[in-house]
């Protein structure tokens, strides 16, 4: 790619930070006359900068392949802007909505109803041959309009039973983390939902190796 | 000093036997221990581990008493690690702790070894209810305290990042612990050996890059450049998956704890990232990273101050005891 002459996008598109996340810097601004989201994958200073440079690169491509090819799978999530592998920027949509995190968190919410369309939304990626790779609560939106999935940066290709379960131990996880009290109904209703759209067998066998997987964790075993 | 909470805490998980005694308002008053060392690049026998536990474990638990000033009579409670680890070594900690609880008629204290490197870190640095990286030959978890145990938010799919190093070493003919020693080769080389970067959610997986990390020995790549290699990328992944808890959580402190936290570029790096979130960053202190009598001792304390002990008959040891499974009643003004 050859440089750029002239303002970027980060400079024209009036942005202001929202969320400091662990991998990028999320900022709200304008796409055309249309509210977008920013994402930058700024470089971290922890890193080795050769190895920070090629982990962004890859994650930005992928993250915009994936983010579009979910559409295509009748998933709710984010339309696709503008990508750049130079800033390590991707601009799509704004959804607008609370998170599932505080979504859950929040008095007199239909938890059942939403669980089982997170699920609904996670059994047409998997069919779809899409492993998200970082569903926690915190990377899908609720708004009128139904349950939307962000934040591709972690997704990769895959139609294995074991990288779907890696899925579905994430939201376990994410879930018994910090849902506590309500962990076992939620996941009971995503369940019914994924199941739903992959299939009574198909569910099952991501279950039993979502069990296997969990055997396996370090000091996990039966005594 | 009748009125202050005195308890012995004995250590023997590993390769450590360490026996340390604390009170309430003083501290830590002693806090002695022998290291069983595997010959040039062998890992640890369980069974000759736990033969050294057996040789010096009187002396050590005598020198620890000692150094405290403290007489037998004057102790509340023994405290033992009851695991997880090494079977043939928790249980000389496991005897030594019921005889004496035995022969002094002193209640027995069961500590979950993890969580003493918690709370031990906790009382060491001032941090109150930290994100925790906890990172040691056993353990390679991020976990952060809620409604009274402690949740696990990411961890090793597979190898921790002390065997990682262990392993590595070992493959060249260190002995473990081989962390300082990768450590210092590490600090030699700045030329980056791409290897593979393993972050599936919040969780990484250290065995694809041990095995591309000991062929590259085996090609004949200079070990301190597989050493800088294996140290930038698997730190990396583990700041990263840190990162995404804490911005996750939004806990406003990080403290890293376990024989891994001594290892300064992690640390550093650690730095780096609890800046940017504007997080209080703790490292628990040199001497304590390691095992230690003290982090049973110190949590054997507080489990006593809240009605926890167990009968002697079932006083004894767990292999497998995930630390997500103990409740933590002394945490739940938190």
């Amino acid at each position: 790619m050859e440089a750029r002459h002239g303002p970027t996008p980060l400079e024209v598109g009036r942005l202001k930070l929202v969320y400091r996340g662990a991998e990028a810097d999320i900022y709200s601004g304008d796409w055309s006359g249309e509210p977008a989201v920013f994402k930058f994958r700024k470089p971290l200073p922890y890193r080795l900068p050769e190895l920070d440079a090629e982990i962004r690169g890859q994650r930005t491509v992928r993250e915009a392949q994936l983010l579009h090819e979910s559409r295509s799978a009748g998933v709710m999530s984010p339309s696709l802007y503008y990508v750049s592998t130079i800033e390590s920027l991707i601009v799509m949509a704004e959804v607008s909505g609370p998170r599932l995190k505080s979504f859950l968190e929040s008095p007199g919410a239909d938890t059942e109803g939403v669980s089982a369309e997170f699920g609904t939304a996670v059994g047409r990626l998997h069919s779809a041959g899409i492993m998200h790779g970082d569903l926690t609560t915190s990377n899908a939106i609720v708004n009128e309009r139904g349950i939307h999935l962000i934040d591709f940066g972690l997704a990769v290709r895959s139609v294995k039973v074991e990288d779907h379960a890696v899925d579905l131990r994430l939201i376990k996880e994410t879930l018994v983390g910090a849902h506590h009290d309500i962990s076992a109904e939620v996941m009971k209703s995503f369940l019914e939902g994924y199941a739903g759209v992959v299939g009574d067998d198909r569910s099952r066998r991501v279950c039993r190796k979502l069990a296997e997987i969990e055997r396996r964790g370090r000091y996990a075993r039966v005594e | 000093m009748k009125g202050d909470l005195c308890i012995l805490g004995i250590e023997s998980t590993a390769h450590t036997f360490s026996a340390s005694v604390v009170t309430e308002t003083k501290g830590l008053l002693s806090d002695v221990r022998d290291v069983y060392l595997p010959p040039e690049g062998r890992g640890i026998h369980p069974t000759e581990a736990s033969n050294h536990h057996a040789a010096v474990a009187a002396r050590v638990i005598g020198e620890a008493l000692e150094a405290a000033g403290v007489a037998t009579s004057e102790l509340d409670g023994v405290a033992y690690a009851m695991g997880p680890g090494l079977g043939p070594c928790l249980r000389v900690g496991a005897v030594s702790a019921r005889t004496m609880a035995l022969a002094l008629s002193k209640p027995l204290i069961p500590v979950n070894h993890a969580i003493g490197h918690i709370e031990l870190g906790c009382m060491l640095t001032g941090a109150k209810s930290p994100l925790v990286l906890l990172i040691s030959g056993g353990h390679t978890m991020v976990v952060s305290c809620s409604s009274v145990m402690w949740r696990v938010l990411g961890e090793t799919l597979d190898l921790t990042l002390g065997q990682l190093l262990d392993q590595l070493g070992r493959h060249v003919g260190y002995s473990s612990p081989c962390g300082r020693r990768i450590e210092e080769d590490a600090s030699k080389s700045h030329r980056y050996l791409p290897l593979p970067y393993t972050v599936k959610g919040n969780d990484v997986s250290f065995s694809g890059l041990l095995t591309a990390a000991k062929r590259m020995v085996d090609a004949g790549e200079p070990f301190e450049d597989v050493c800088f290699s294996v140290q930038e990328t698997a730190f990396a992944t583990t700041v990263e998956v840190t990162e995404r808890a804490l911005a996750f959580t939004g806990n406003g402190e990080l403290m890293v704890v376990g024989g891994v936290a001594a290892n300064k570029r992690l640390s550093q790096m650690l730095g780096i990232m609890a800046e940017r979130h504007s997080a209080e960053f703790h490292v628990v202190p040199l001497r304590y990273s390691g095992d230690c009598g003290a982090q049973i001792a110190w949590t054997g304390l507080l489990e006593f101050r809240s009605g926890v002990s167990v009968p002697v008959e079932r006083g004894g040891i767990r292999q497998s005891w995930r630390l997500d499974t103990v409740q933590l009643p002394w945490r739940s003004g938190a």
